[in-house]
């Protein structure tokens, strides 16, 4: 299983954890979106229409869509605020827009966009900081049913050894 | 009753779906005498003033766009940066609208919303719902108010109870889920007439190639 392991964090505050989690995969790779200074989407739908699967953003944020192609799993490390993922994870969430089409179709009784792409997508969270954990599982399920993939829970930082132990 | 409104969405309010809502809703709610105002922090010059005018105001209204199961990112990065109060008295209401039809979309963001004025500190006085908003800002000027004027209707009604009561808010949101027959339908005519439209849409804004295009296929 190739893991791609995605850091919002500073770097120093996610070492510990990513150290474990590359160290339960063969084949990994860390993004650090820092230095990527990824933005916020603007909401102006380019990638559907436009210039469909590209975002019309100029920041690091293609190197994150096709590595999320590229590898069997990814795990995101994100801060918490107010009870939640931070704004950094949200936006990078905001921006998998281009990985859907516009198209919809019913799943499950539920209008979704029809993915662009045919792979299972399986995204995990590991977040540093207060959160309601329970809220942000139910939320990554929500997130990964729009990709048509599944979510491989969210996990407190802490338990980054013995996390996601179903997929690492 | 004086109400402060911030704009979540992250769209130019120029045409911001959210920016059109408030507008029709603040035309209801003003009508027998209250008043109000509007932070859109799509523009971040806003920002500051949207901040003080939390600060200062004990009756807010947040209106935002559903973006991937609950609020914007840039909405969130304004709310983790505001001072929570330490006097009771302040209480927030929602109003989400996102892009597909059904209310049960929304829910997840409502469980989140029904708790995050605690944490700044106010009350919760309930979250309005409504989907299937995406076109609005493609309407002609017709077809847009009629799809705004419950909106306005609902602005008249916050200014009378102050509050989104659930009664209220699950009648205007509409089905929770689209019935057997939509779906049908929409399993028949969905496909043919999304590509007629969004085609359109598409050849308008120049695009040439394919909506399902796969730029960065790597085989999947
Ligand atoms: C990044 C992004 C994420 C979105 N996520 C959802 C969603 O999860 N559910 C939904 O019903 N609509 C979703 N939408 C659609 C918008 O909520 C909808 O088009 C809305 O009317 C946009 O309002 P605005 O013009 O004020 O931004 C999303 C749109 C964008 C750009």
């Amino acid at each position: 299983m190739s893991l791609l392991i995605v850091n919002t964090l500073p770097e120093d505050r996610a070492r510990e954890a990513v150290r474990s989690l590359t160290a339960r995969s063969a084949h990994s790779r860390v993004i650090h979106t820092g230095p990527l200074n990824i933005h916020p989407c603007v909401g102006c739908n380019f990638c559907w229409l436009k210039t469909p699967g590209r975002c019309s953003i100029q920041d690091g944020y293609e190197e994150l869509l096709k590595a999320y192609l590229t590898y069997d799993a990814a795990i995101f490390l994100a801060g918490t605020a107010l009870d939640f993922v931070d704004h950094r994870m949200k936006d990078l969430v905001d921006r998998l827009l281009p990985l859907a089409t516009m198209y919809t179709h019913i799943v499950d009784g539920q209008c979704r966009h029809v993915p662009r792409y045919e792979k299972k997508y399986r995204f995990g969270l590991l977040y540093d900081g207060e959160a309601d954990r329970d809220y942000l599982d139910l939320w990554m399920d929500r997130v990964m049913l729009n990709l048509g993939g599944v979510s491989l829970g969210a996990y407190p930082m802490e338990q980054a050894k013995e996390a996601f132990p179903c997929t690492l | 009753m004086h109400l402060v409104i911030i704009n979540g969405a992250a769209r130019p309010q120029s045409r911001s779906n959210t920016a059109k809502i408030i507008a029709a809703f603040r035309m209801g709610y003003e009508e027998s005498g209250s008043t109000s105002e509007v932070w859109h922090l799509s523009d971040r010059a806003q920002w500051a003033g949207a901040a003080q005018a939390f600060a200062a105001s004990d009756n807010i209204l947040i209106a935002l766009p559903l973006y991937v199961e609950n609020v914007p990112g840039i909405l969130l990065e304004f709310l983790a940066g505001l001072e929570p109060k330490t006097t009771p008295g302040t209480q927030i209401a929602f109003l989400v609208q996102g892009g597909f039809p059904e209310a049960s979309q929304s829910r997840c963001c409502e469980k989140y919303l029904e708790k995050l004025p605690e944490l700044l500190g106010c009350a919760y006085a309930g979250t309005l719902i409504k989907g299937d908003m995406f076109g609005l800002r493609l309407m002609d000027e017709k077809e847009g108010q009629e799809l705004l004027r419950p909106f306005t209707r609902m602005g008249r009604h916050f200014a009378d109870t102050h509050r989104f009561e659930k009664e209220t808010v699950a009648a205007f949101a509409g089905p929770e889920y689209l019935s057997a027959k939509e779906c049908r339908m929409f399993r028949l005519f969905g496909r043919p007439v999304q590509r007629l439209f969004m085609g359109r849409m598409a050849k308008k804004l120049g695009c040439t190639g394919p909506l399902d295009a796969r730029p960065y296929s790597t085989g999947n």
